[in-house]
């Protein structure tokens, strides 16, 4: 592989921002548009003020330039997340969430901000939920041993963190086993 | 850190030397201990490295005592609390004190491999949340260096410092994707789009 070092070993969260990108939003259209062809699809047409579902990042597009407001979706708001966040806190295991919260909402909150509700507090409550996650995925270390792992409910962006180390470590654990039965 | 025969970890540890008490007489091979005389005498200690000492161990020509870097004092230290034994002394630079660990233990026979499996998977363990931990908190300081604390945490430092080649690697992946994480949690995504 031609890629350096550092690459190799997971992928970048940019690249799983842009795939992220890709799911499909709900806007309220300010300008119209006929149903356009994409490489992904074909999309619109747009006629305001009928809301449409276009991808992620033809929203953005369009927020940049003024073209649209985006519909926040229903877990991006203060009560889901407070009420996942409770959760969080008083189970063992990971609570449930849209498996890209992380891209999705750190691009909302960055383009979109006029369109949410209480940012804010909705910025606090994800740092929170991030700060509980890990500190369960930090528990979930010491647990670790050479065959198997399993975390349910992570997200992507999480996944991503912690593969490289979790990975290795198990790989250094697989050599240092040694059965009673093998050898000699 | 494979068997693998180009592995770089894997030369390396077999480079390291053990003590080997020969059982039989071997004529003209004394030069290997750095001695003078001429034969090896049965009952004679001599230091071989291990890539020599596997053959001479397999064909029943010598014994040998596990190494210093595993001894029962070691041991005993590890089981008290392994986050304070400094691995990167124990072993000479360029090896890590797992690889080598390995390295005896394919040597050794059933129990004794047991039993220094354990003690390897163990110590590996224990230390491997703080080796975490402290990666991330490196991750604020950049992606490569951040050494030098400036001393003010001399405790974690000193752990750092003792850190064996192995956990080296693992605290430069944790410490890189800690970094890249927080690189993209600060910029922006909407800022930098050219708006037309």
């Amino acid at each position: 592989m031609s890629l350096p070092q550092s690459l190799r070993t997971s992928i970048t969260p940019p690249e799983l921002e842009f795939i992220a990108s890709q799911q499909l939003i709900e806007i309220i259209p300010l300008i119209a548009m006929e149903k356009t062809a994409f490489i992904s699809g074909a999309f619109g047409p747009l006629q305001p003020p009928r809301r449409a579902k276009i991808p992620l990042w033809i929203a953005i597009n369009l927020k940049l330039k003024k073209k649209c407001h985006i519909v926040a979706p229903e877990w991006l708001s203060v009560e889901f997340l407070q009420s996942r966040l409770d959760e969080e806190l008083s189970e063992p295991g990971y609570s449930r969430l849209p498996f890209r919260y992380a891209e999705v909402s750190k691009v909302l909150l960055d383009v979109a901000s006029d369109d949410i509700q209480n940012t804010d507090k909705i910025r606090s409550l994800l740092k929170d939920l991030r700060e509980a996650r890990q500190a369960k995925s930090r528990e979930g270390l010491e647990e670790l041993n050479r065959s198997e792992l399993s975390l349910s409910n992570l997200s992507s962006m999480e996944i991503n963190e912690i593969r490289p180390f979790f990975v290795h470590a198990m790989g250094i654990l697989t050599h240092l086993h040694r059965d009673a039965s093998t050898e000699d | 850190m494979d068997n693998d025969y180009f592995s770089i970890d894997a030369i390396l540890a077999e480079n390291q030397k053990v003590q080997c008490k020969f059982k039989q007489r071997i004529p003209e091979m004394g030069h290997l201990g750095g001695g003078s005389e001429r034969d090896i005498t049965p009952l004679n200690k001599r230091q071989i490295p291990i890539w020599l000492a596997y053959i001479i161990i397999y064909s029943d020509w010598a014994d040998f005592d596990i190494p210093r870097p595993f001894s029962n004092k070691v041991r005993n230290a590890l089981r008290a609390e392994p986050r304070s034994v400094r691995l990167s002394n124990l072993v000479g630079a360029g090896t890590g004190w797992y690889v080598f660990g390995k390295t005896i233990m394919d040597m050794l026979g059933d129990e004794q491999g047991v039993e220094m499996s354990e003690m390897l998977v163990t110590t590996f363990k224990g230390r491997l949340v703080d080796v975490i931990d402290q990666a991330q908190h490196f991750a604020a300081l950049g992606p490569v260096g951040g050494g030098g604390g400036g001393g003010i945490d001399s405790a974690p430092q000193m752990f750092r410092e003792g850190l064996d080649t192995t956990e080296r690697e693992l605290f430069v992946l944790a410490q890189e994707s800690a970094w890249r994480m927080k690189k993209w949690y600060e910029e922006s995504s909407g800022g930098t789009k050219r708006v037309s």
